[in-house]
Formats: C-alpha cells, sequence, structure tokens
C-alpha cells in the first residue's frame, strides 16, 4: 500500500483499494502517455476492470527496482470488446505481458496498446484514445485538442 | 328538391372515405427509413472526415469565437481535460461525427426519428412533423431541440435551444447557433446501403460564416450496440466505501467528495 493510500484510509475511515478500478479514467487524459513508444510489461493481475469511459488494469510487477504494483489505463469497454476481448477472458492472478505507451514522465504505468492472457492476445491496431481512430490517421488531420475519449 | 337524409348521409360517407384515403396517403409516403445500426463509413483510401469536430485552424471565427476558444484553452489543463473523460455528452453538432469511432443506433417512426450513440448512451430525439414542443418549454442542453420534416426523400432537421458552450474538440458555439442537418439514403459502389449526412452550423456570436460538415454511415458489421455507462461508477465507487465502513462497525456515511479525494490521493 503506497502511502497516498495510507493518507486516503485515514481521511475517510475505511481502506482505499476497492477504488483502484472504478474512478481514474474520469480524472485521466490521454496527454499524459507517450503514444510514440511501445514497451512490453509483465506481470501478475491484481484488478482488471473493463469500464468506461476507460479500462483499468493494476498489475504486480517484479524487475529490478522491487515489487509493486503499476495502474495501467485502456480503451472504453465497447472498444475491449469489439477488439475480442470476452468475460473472464482475465482474472485475479493471471499472468499478463501488456504492450503499453509509457507514460510520459517515466511513472509506472501506461496506455494499453495489446495484452495476451492466458495464451489469448486482445490489440487495439494503434487505435487513438482519443479518437478511437488509428493514430496516424488520426494524426493527419491536425487536431490539437482531444476530440473524444 | 331537398336532399334526402340517405342522400346526405351518402355524401358525407364518401366524403369521409375519400378524406380517409388522402389522410392514409399523407400519413405513410415513401419515405426512407433509416432505423438501424449505423457506424461511420470512409470511401476507400479516404482519411478522417474533418468537418467542424477537425482542426480549429481554419474555421471562420469572430472575435468573440477566438476568444471564447482561448479562454477555454486555460481550463484544460496539463492533461487536456475534455468532457468525455467525465461521461458528459458529445453534443450537437459534433456527435454525428462519432468521435471515438462508437456507433449510432437510428429508431425511425413517422413523427420522431431517434438517434443513440453508444457513447454516454447520448440520445437525441428528432420530432418530425406538426407534433412539436411549444419553443417556451424547450429546456436548452447539449443536443439541442430537434425539429425535423421532409423535403422529398430527404428528412431535414433543424435543431436550436443549444447551450452556449463548447463541444469534445474545444469548438464553441453560442445559444443563438442553429444546426441544419440533412439526412438520406444513397448507397456505395458494392451497392451498400449508406446514409449521407450534412450539417450546417450558422451561429452569428462565434462565426463569421455557416460551417458544414458532410459524411456518411454504413451499416454496423457486428450489429449490438454495447451499454455504455461511465457515470455509475461513480455511485458504486460511493457504495464501495462505505460497504468498507460498514465492515468496520462504523456508520456508511462516505460523500461523494470523499470518492473524489480517494481519487486525488492515487493520483
Amino acid at each position: 500500500m503506497s502511502t497516498n493510500l495510507r493518507k486516503l484510509v485515514v481521511a475517510v475511515s475505511a481502506p482505499a483499494l476497492v477504488l483502484w478500478g472504478t474512478l481514474a479514467s474520469a480524472h485521466h487524459s490521454a496527454a499524459q502517455f507517450d503514444f510514440g513508444q511501445r514497451i512490453t510489461v509483465e506481470g501478475t493481475v491484481k484488478e482488471f476492470n473493463v469500464t468506461n469511459p476507460h479500462t483499468e488494469a493494476i498489475v504486480t510487477v517484479k524487475d529490478a527496482k522491487g515489487t509493486r504494483d503499476w495502474r495501467f489505463e485502456g480503451h472504453s469497454a465497447s472498444h475491449f470488446f469489439r477488439a475480442g476481448y470476452t468475460r473472464d477472458m482475465v482474472n485475479v492472478g493471471d499472468k499478463i505481458a501488456i504492450l503499453i505507451a509509457p507514460r510520459k514522465d517515466g511513472g509506472d504505468g501506461g496506455f494499453i496498446q495489446a495484452f495476451t492472457v492466458n495464451g489469448k492476445t486482445v490489440g487495439f491496431g494503434n487505435l487513438s484514445p482519443e479518437s478511437g481512430k488509428p493514430l496516424d490517421s488520426a494524426n493527419a488531420t491536425g487536431s490539437s485538442a482531444p476530440s473524444g475519449n | 328538391m331537398p336532399l334526402s337524409f340517405s342522400a346526405v348521409a351518402k355524401a358525407i360517407a364518401v366524403t369521409a372515405a375519400v378524406a380517409a384515403c388522402a389522410a392514409v396517403s399523407a400519413a405513410e409516403p415513401a419515405h426512407p427509413d433509416f432505423t438501424g445500426l449505423w457506424t461511420g463509413h470512409r470511401e476507400p483510401g479516404q482519411g478522417r472526415v474533418s468537418g467542424f469536430g477537425g482542426p480549429q485552424a481554419g474555421l471562420p471565427l469572430t472575435e468573440d469565437g477566438k476568444k471564447r476558444i482561448e479562454d477555454y484553452n486555460k481550463l484544460l489543463g496539463p492533461e487536456r481535460a475534455n468532457p468525455a473523460a467525465y461521461c458528459v455528452d458529445y453534443g450537437v453538432p459534433t456527435v454525428m461525427e462519432l468521435p471515438g469511432g462508437y456507433p449510432l443506433e437510428f429508431i425511425q417512426k413517422p413523427n420522431q426519428l431517434t438517434i443513440i450513440y453508444e457513447v454516454e448512451n447520448e440520445t437525441r430525439r428528432v420530432y418530425i412533423g406538426e407534433r412539436q414542443l411549444p419553443p417556451e418549454k424547450r429546456l436548452p442542453s447539449r443536443d439541442g431541440y430537434s425539429e425535423g420534416h421532409w423535403e422529398g426523400e430527404t428528412l431535414v432537421v433543424k435543431t436550436t435551444e443549444l447551450l452556449d458552450g463548447q463541444d469534445q474538440a474545444g469548438h464553441p458555439h453560442s445559444d443563438k447557433a442553429t444546426v441544419v442537418e440533412r439526412f438520406s439514403l444513397t448507397k456505395d459502389d458494392k451497392g451498400t446501403k449508406l446514409i449521407s449526412y450534412e450539417a450546417t452550423l450558422t451561429d452569428p456570436v462565434y462565426y463569421t460564416a455557416p460551417v458544414k460538415i458532410a459524411r456518411k454511415y454504413e451499416p454496423l458489421a457486428d450489429g449490438f450496440i454495447i451499454p455504455y455507462r461511465c457515470p455509475d461508477e461513480f455511485w458504486y465507487s460511493l457504495l464501495d466505501l462505505r460497504r468498507e465502513q460498514v465492515k468496520e462497525g462504523k456508520p456508511g456515511n462516505a460523500r461523494m467528495s470523499d470518492v473524489y479525494k480517494a481519487r486525488e490521493a492515487l493520483e
């Protein structure tokens, strides 16, 4: 549990872990991710919430820095299902490999571009999280402002 | 010679029958039926169709329009906040450009075309014909009030009562804006049925000239709308917090502000 989480528990007299999987997307925007880069992160699924407007996943990652939870965002539930996601495809405790657009600030986390779990892969075809369209095409319009989710 | 009762009755009956036939033919002309599920259509090799929802550069903005965009940009913060991340409707006309690439459902009846965008369950009701809400009873909203009529095989929809504000791409429109849309059926080279869509936004406050959008919709291949209920997450989060409180033997009295605090603490 992070320091921030402990503060939260004190503030509202309730463990806040339950909130990991719900509201993050409402406060986030894709502007914080670098869609020009891709990295793959492997770990164990702690939470995998396919929700709107954005999906959120918590994955426990072990690397040289130690063991910790990374938080990922992804496309909406609609895009997940249309990309081939099915209910119960991902469960707590599953080993997962996630291809992400990393955070611009270098922090733990990123925007999900594809993932493989239990031998099945779901990919989002390089879709922009803002327009839902292929990034090259979306960029071609020169639009500087987010046009959607 | 005075008409007999039966002659009068016969005359009335014949007149009524003629009127009834006229009424039937007037009520059921061969209008196109847009009912079904639709998604964005691109011509082969065509990039994203841009219009009002496209680049801000090039729009014929008044000075007030430019200032409105500058002021709004100052409110978006470093994360470039946008309404969809807060589960807010896209609004007319942007919603018709299918931002985010989600499908549309059209449900057509003689006196109403209902348009539901998958995201946010954003719903438009276009009232067709004589039955209209009086102007003084129309509540301004992001989708406004839409009144439709047929011009031949084209459904022409006029939308007013829009809120002064910005769409998802930051484009402003005032509460004096009017959007006129034209819906008609067409086909692509392979004979697939398409909807041809055009919209013209006229706004004397923020634009010096009308702004136009044109695009086409094609049938949705997988044929289903997926439920999209993101505002519900706030309620479930509040319940989660209260459930934890109750589990600890405390009163379940967390507030929505606590949900927001929890999120802030995690960022």
